[in-house]
């Protein structure tokens, strides 16, 4: 009865269990969630080696009758040690999320199923609203999941307490990776509702996941592609040319992947000291922005697709 | 008969053919030769601002009557502003390579002709060696019209006119980069001969290539001490190079786990012998070729050992014609 009376719910609910089966889907968001547990303990075991090299060092120094600065790790926060979380939830989690979106409409065009649907009482508002709705759910699962890690890393590792502000940052970073995800979920929804071939309407999003995360940052910052891997060389300071200015005041608001990078950097305390913040438009607005955009791009794309014509054998 | 050419030759001429006709080739490698070109200007321009800040801080010394020598003059090795472009096509060169190859396989099953292939008096093998030869002349005319527009923007960018044997570095960079292709050109070619369900095959290469190309050296970068504290951590503590030799001696071990999940990683072996011919790595700037390559044979051999074991599979792997529809 249920799904009578709400045709989005079960559309949703068909969708989220269809995904769920796909062996490719199911391995990449496996991955991704291997690497969120993975990180856990990356940052644990990078933070413990930096404490050991101090130690080690102070010791060293301390023989030459050396001053010895105070131990970098002391003066960070607790919450740095998820700082690799931002960079796996910045390549791999926008990708699975692409991988996610483009699924949801590409196994019903290759079933053939989309005929069948229009020939129900189902109208495209109810299909779109089903389809955005299994991909909040889906993304939605994979973050509480990492959320749930990365309490319970803090809850088992006594040495890292959080207080009630370091809990509600850690609450907003796995919002802000919400958003960001859903930004690539949805453009992965979009262009394979809107484009003929089920493989450009893979690529197309692919390229825009790439420039994103590879290329505008060097335009706007000089981060170099291989930076992007690192958490904290992703977040250098441009150099001072009017170039960047340029670039930084034009091309900032796109930068989706440096606005998500800072933004984990800040909630979760590993921004550099030295880093100017330039918050030409605060990167929270832009990835709100971009997101809402894109829910509106999916809408229309999903709304329109002829569900007589939709099919890629069609 | 002995004047047809062999199947070997003619498929692979019809697939550069194809490719030139549909401009997939082309449209992927304008791409990347945008991404490299912007990394090349944008590395000037940062370069150029570091002389110009160089400048005025040596004029206002000196206006002071102080001595300039007491700050460092930005190093100036016109080969090493290519470190964006290296490391575009570390990432965007091996996306492209799964592209072509994937796109080798899926245009015979798309149009069902694969079956109808082996029908014919060609052999598996044949068949095989003929797409991967048509597939990475692709790749090698891709990569080097990237590296000769490279050269050329080099040259304007910055101001240097390149000698011969920069010429040479930028050829064993471009022989390097066709051979680390190779490996993901194979990848997309079997991945999307051996999937039952072709874009399936596109998400497994690309899983491949992110354990690969981003994670393996990710894990490597994060577990650098130096790269765990803004600045680097022995910078923060005020300490020497030998000093930091001296107190990482101690984590041997530490250092050698690191190592061996680089490795393992082509594209890291890619990196360290690309970034050590053209200086960016500091310690090989300015130094002689031939010490380079005999130093770094160990990752010319891991390339290739990669490539071959590729090709192997891909050879080695049964093709079952009743399986290979479109879907």
């Amino acid at each position: 009865m249920d799904a009578q009376t709400h045709p989005s719910r079960a559309i949703a609910i068909q969708s989220v269990n269809a995904v769920a089966r796909q062996h490719t889907v199911t391995a990449i968001a496996a991955l991704f969630l291997l690497l969120i547990m993975f990180s856990a303990y990356l940052g644990w075991s990078a933070t413990h080696t930096v404490d050991a090299i101090y130690k080690a060092a102070a010791q060293y120094l301390s023989a030459q009758n050396q001053p010895v600065p105070p131990n970098p790790v002391l003066q960070s926060s607790p919450l740095g040690l998820l700082r690799n979380m931002a960079t796996y939830v910045s390549l791999l989690g926008s990708l699975a999320a692409l991988v996610i979106g483009h699924q949801l409409i590409a196994s019903d065009r290759k079933a053939g199923v989309l005929p069948l649907m229009g020939t129900r009482p189902l109208r495209g508002s109810n299909y779109a609203l089903g389809k955005i709705g299994a991909l909040s759910v889906v993304l939605g699962g994979l973050i509480v999941f990492a959320a749930l890690v990365s309490a319970a890393t803090f809850l088992l590792l006594p040495a890292f307490t959080l207080g009630t502000d370091e809990w509600l940052r850690l609450v907003g970073f796995f919002g802000t990776s919400y958003l960001y995800m859903m930004v690539f979920g949805l453009l992965g929804l979009a262009f394979t509702a809107r484009l003929k071939s089920e493989t450009v309407g893979l690529l197309v999003p692919l390229v825009f996941w790439l420039t994103l995360t590879f290329v505008l940052p060097q335009i706007t910052s000089n981060v170099n592609p291989v930076a992007a891997l690192n958490p904290v060389s992703a977040l250098a300071n441009p150099p001072d040319a009017g170039f960047f200015v340029f670039t930084g005041s034009v091309l900032e608001p796109f930068s989706l992947a440096e606005a998500y990078r800072l933004m984990a950097a800040r909630l979760l305390h590993f921004l550099p000291s030295e880093y100017t913040i330039r918050d030409v438009v605060p990167p929270i607005v832009s990835l709100a922005g971009a997101c809402a955009a894109l829910a509106g791009f999916a809408w229309s794309a999903l709304t329109r697709l002829n569900f007589a014509q939709g099919d890629y054998n069609g | 008969m002995a004047d047809f050419p062999s199947p070997i030759l003619t498929i692979a001429r019809k697939d550069i053919g194809d490719a030139a006709r549909d401009k997939f080739v082309l449209i992927v490698s304008a791409f990347l030769i945008t991404a490299a070109m912007v990394a090349l200007v944008v590395g000037a321009i940062a370069l150029k601002t570091d002389v110009a800040t160089y400048e005025s801080a040596k004029q206002a010394l000196l206006d002071l009557g102080k001595s300039a020598n007491v700050i460092a003059k930005p190093e100036f090795y016109p080969l090493k502003l290519l470190r964006g472009f290296l490391e575009h096509i570390e990432i965007l060169g091996a996306v492209i390579a799964i592209l072509i190859g994937y796109r080798a396989a899926a245009s015979e099953r798309g149009r069902q002709t694969l079956a109808l292939i082996l029908t014919r008096p060609v052999s598996k093998h044949r068949f095989l060696l003929a797409k991967m030869l048509g597939g990475l002349t692709l790749i090698a005319l891709g990569l080097t019209s990237a590296f000769v527009i490279g050269a050329l923007a080099l040259n304007l960018v910055s101001g240097v006119v390149l000698g011969p044997m920069d010429y040479v570095r930028l050829l064993t960079i471009d022989l390097l980069a066709i051979l680390y292709s190779a490996i993901f050109f194979m990848l997309g070619f079997g991945t999307a001969l051996w999937a039952k369900k072709l874009p399936n095959a596109l998400l497994l290469a690309f899983t491949v290539w992110l354990g690969f190309v981003l994670i393996a050296p990710q894990i490597g970068d994060t577990m650098d001490p130096d790269n765990q504290v803004a600045g680097g951590v022995f910078r923060q503590l005020h300490m020497t190079k030998p000093q930091e030799h001296a107190v990482m001696a101690g984590f041997a071990t530490y250092e050698t786990i690191r190592n061996g999940i680089e490795i393992s990683s082509p594209t890291k072996h890619f990196e360290r012998l690309a970034f050590a011919i053209t200086g960016v790595k500091t310690m090989y700037t300015g130094q002689p070729l031939g010490p380079i390559l005999v130093e770094k044979l160990s990752d010319i051999e891991w390339l290739l050992g990669g490539a071959l074991l590729m090709f192997g599979l891909v050879l080695a792997v049964p093709l079952d014609p009743n399986r290979l529809a479109k879907e």
